[in-house]
C-alpha cells in the first residue's frame, strides 16, 4: 500500500507542477458547465417546466461523468506514456507489490477525478444548478464518481497495457467513450429515447452514475432520478460491480503485458 | 547460510533459456557463476543477447527455462528477496524527465521503504560522488545525456545494493563521461565491496574495468575469462594481413604453421596469432608468395580483447 501512495503522490506532484495539464484540468469542467449547460439550459430550458435552470440542474451529473471517464482516459495514457518511457522498468525492479503499481495510478485518476467533481458542483451552484447541501449527498455523491472513475480508469489501463501505440489507445478508447456518453441518460430522460436506445442505457453504467448523483446530489433529486425508474440501490449495486469489473480487466492486462 | 554465499558466488545461472514467441530465442542456455565483489562484463554484439540475461536476473522477465539465484536468491521464486539486494541501471533510460533529480532520487528511495532522514542522507552523498549537486533541483528533461547517465547510475545505489546491475552504462557518451562512470564503477568494487555485472559492447571498457569478462553471440556464452587470460591465447602478437588471391590455400598453410597460434578470417582481412610478431613476418609473406596470395597490406600489433571479441562473434555487421 506504501508503494501505491508513493506512486500516487508521484503523479500528484507531477500534474500540480504541469502548468498546462493544470489548467486544462480545471478550465475545462468549467467550460463544459457554462458553455454546454447553459447553451443547452436556454434551449431547451423554456420547453421545460421550471425554465433554465432546470436543465442545468438535470445535465449536471451527465457532465460529472463525462469529466470523470476524459479523466480516466488521461490516466490511462499517463499509464502508457510510463510503459513507453520505460518508467515502469523502475516499479518493476522495485520490491514492491505489482499490483500497487496500478493502484497508484488508479488512486491519483481518482483523485483527480474527484477535485474536478468538486469543481463542477460549485461551478453549477454559480450558475444557478438546485444542488443540495446536505453533506450526506455530497459524500454519497463522491463515493458514486470514485467507483465510477475507478472502474473507467481500469478500462483505460487495460487499454493502455494492451498497446504500444498512443494513437491507438485513443482512437480505442474514443470508440468507448462516445457510447457511453451518449447512450446514457447524462444528457436526456430515459423515456425520450427510442427502445433500442434505452436497453443500451441500461446496461452503461454511465446511467448509473448519473442516476445515483441526481439522487444524492440534487435538491429533490429524487423527482429528477424517478423519471428512469431506476432504484437507488440499484446505482449502487451497478457502479460496485463496474468498479470491480474495471480493475480486474485492468490487472489481468497488466499481469499479461509482463510475461 | 545459503548454498551461494558459502561458495561466494553472488550470481549462479544455470541453463538460461528466454523466448519471445516461437520466432525469437533470446537466450540460448547461459550458465553464469559469478564470484562476489568482482567486476564481470558481458560482452557482445548489438542483439547477441545481453540484456535479455540481464531482464531476467533483475527479476522483470521469467525465464523460459532454467534457474538463476542472485544474492542466494531464486529470481522467479524469491523474486522480491532479489529485488531488495539488487540495483538496476537499464540500457534506455528509465527516467521521468517531468522530475527533477532529486525527487527521482526521493520517490526511488520510497518504493525501498527507506526513510526520510535516510533518504536525504543518502542523496546527499550521491549527488556528490557523481558531481550533480548543482543540478539537482532542475528538471530532468535539461540534463545531458552524461547527467541523466549519472544519475541514473546514483539512482542504482541509493538502496546500497550487493549486486548492481548495469546494461550499457556508458552507451552513446562522450570518452570524458565514460571515463567517469569507469571509475565509479570501479570504486564502487573498491570502497564499498559491491559486485557488478556490466554489459558492453566498448573493448577498452571491459579490458580495463573488468575480473571477468564473458563474450555472448547468439544468445550463448562463447568464452569466459579475465581479460588477460583471453588475450593471451590470441599469441603474443597479432599479424593482420588484407589481400587478393588463393586465399583458401594460404590459410591453410598458415594453420599448418608451429608458430600460428590462432587464425581469424572474414572480409578480406586475417587475423594471425604468432608467437613472435616480427621474428614471423617475413615467413608469413614468403608463404602468402609461394601459395599465390597477394598482400596488399599487413600489419603487426599487440592483441587486444578487440581481437578476441572478433575471433568469436566474426566481422559481419549487426543490428
Amino acid at each position: 500500500m506504501s508503494a501505491a501512495v508513493t506512486l500516487w503522490s508521484k503523479h500528484m506532484v507531477k500534474s500540480i507542477h504541469n502548468q498546462m495539464e493544470m489548467t486544462g484540468m480545471l478550465i475545462q469542467p468549467i467550460l463544459w458547465v457554462v458553455l454546454f449547460g447553459v447553451g443547452m439550459g436556454s434551449l431547451l430550458g423554456p420547453s421545460m417546466p421550471g425554465g433554465e435552470d432546470i436543465y442545468i440542474t438535470f445535465m449536471l451529473p451527465g457532465i460529472i461523468a463525462l469529466t470523470a471517464s476524459g479523466g480516466a482516459i488521461a490516466g490511462g495514457s499517463t499509464w502508457l506514456n510510463e510503459r513507453l518511457q520505460g518508467i515502469v522498468k523502475e516499479y518493476l525492479a522495485a520490491p514492491i507489490p505489482r499490483l500497487s503499481i496500478l493502484m497508484g495510478n488508479a488512486l491519483s485518476t481518482v483523485s483527480k477525478g474527484l477535485i474536478q467533481s468538486l469543481i463542477i458542483l460549485i461551478v453549477g451552484i454559480i450558475v444557478g444548478a438546485n444542488i443540495t447541501s446536505n453533506p450526506l449527498g455530497w459524500m454519497g455523491g463522491l463515493v458514486l464518481v470514485a467507483g465510477f472513475t475507478l472502474g473507467f480508469a481500469g478500462i483505460a489501463l487495460s487499454m493502455a497495457s494492451s498497446t504500444d501505440n498512443m494513437g491507438a489507445y485513443h482512437s480505442m478508447i474514443m470508440l468507448l467513450n462516445l457510447p457511453l456518453l451518449f447512450l446514457s441518460n447524462a444528457l436526456y430522460p430515459l423515456e425520450t429515447m427510442p427502445t433500442w436506445m434505452r436497453i443500451g442505457a441500461l446496461i452503461n453504467p454511465t446511467t448509473y452514475v448519473v442516476t445515483g448523483l441526481r439522487y444524492m446530489l440534487l435538491e429533490n433529486g429524487a423527482e429528477f432520478a424517478k423519471v428512469d425508474t431506476i432504484p437507488l440501490w440499484l446505482c449502487f449495486v451497478a457502479i460496485t460491480i463496474f468498479t470491480a469489473l474495471g480493475m480486474w480487466l485492468a490487472s489481468s492486462a497488466f499481469k499479461k503485458s509482463l510475461k | 547460510m545459503s548454498e551461494a554465499s558459502k561458495n561466494n558466488l553472488v550470481i549462479e545461472a544455470r541453463g538460461l533459456v528466454k523466448r519471445f514467441g516461437q520466432e525469437i530465442l533470446a537466450v540460448d542456455g547461459v550458465d553464469l557463476a559469478i564470484e562476489a565483489n568482482t567486476i564481470y562484463a558481458l560482452l557482445g554484439p548489438n542483439g547477441a543477447g545481453k540484456t535479455t540475461p540481464i531482464i531476467m536476473l533483475t527479476t522483470l522477465l521469467e525465464p523460459t527455462e532454467g534457474s538463476a539465484k542472485v544474492a542466494g536468491f531464486d529470481v522467479v521464486m524469491q523474486a522480491n528477496d532479489v529485488r531488495k539486494t539488487i540495483g538496476v541501471t537499464f540500457q534506455e533510460t528509465t527516467l521521468d524527465k517531468e522530475l527533477t533529480g532529486r525527487q527521482a532520487l526521493n520517490y526511488h528511495a520510497r518504493l525501498y521503504g527507506m526513510s526520510k532522514d535516510q533518504r536525504q542522507a543518502k542523496i546527499t552523498e550521491l549527488l556528490v560522488l557523481v558531481e550533480l549537486e548543482d543540478a539537482a533541483d532542475r528538471a530532468i528533461s535539461t540534463y545531458s545525456g552524461g547527467m541523466k547517465r549519472r544519475l541514473e547510475l546514483i539512482r542504482g545505489l541509493m538502496t546500497d545494493p550487493n549486486v548492481l546491475f548495469l546494461d550499457e552504462p556508458t552507451l552513446g557518451l562522450d570518452p570524458q563521461s565514460r571515463a567517469r562512470i569507469g571509475d565509479y564503477i570501479v570504486e564502487l568494487k573498491v570502497n564499498r565491496g559491491m559486485s557488478v555485472l556490466l554489459t558492453t559492447h566498448y573493448m577498452d571498457e571491459a579490458e580495463q574495468l573488468s575480473d571477468k569478462v564473458a563474450i555472448i553471440d547468439h544468445g550463448k556464452i562463447l568464452i569466459e575469462g579475465r581479460p588477460s587470460e583471453l588475450v593471451d591465447q590470441m599469441g603474443a602478437d597479432v599479424i593482420t594481413i588484407a589481400g587478393q588471391g588463393n586465399r583458401d590455400d594460404f590459410i591453410e598453410k598458415v594453420n599448418d604453421l608451429s608458430c600460428c597460434e590462432t587464425i581469424t578470417t572474414g572480409n578480406g582481412i586475417i587475423q594471425i596469432g604468432v608467437d613472435s610478431g616480427s621474428r614471423r613476418l617475413v615467413e608469413i609473406i614468403s608463404l602468402a608468395n609461394e601459395r599465390g596470395f597477394t598482400v596488399e597490406d599487413i600489419s603487426v600489433a599487440k592483441p587486444s580483447l578487440g581481437d578476441v571479441f572478433l575471433k568469436y562473434t566474426g566481422r559481419q555487421f549487426r543490428d
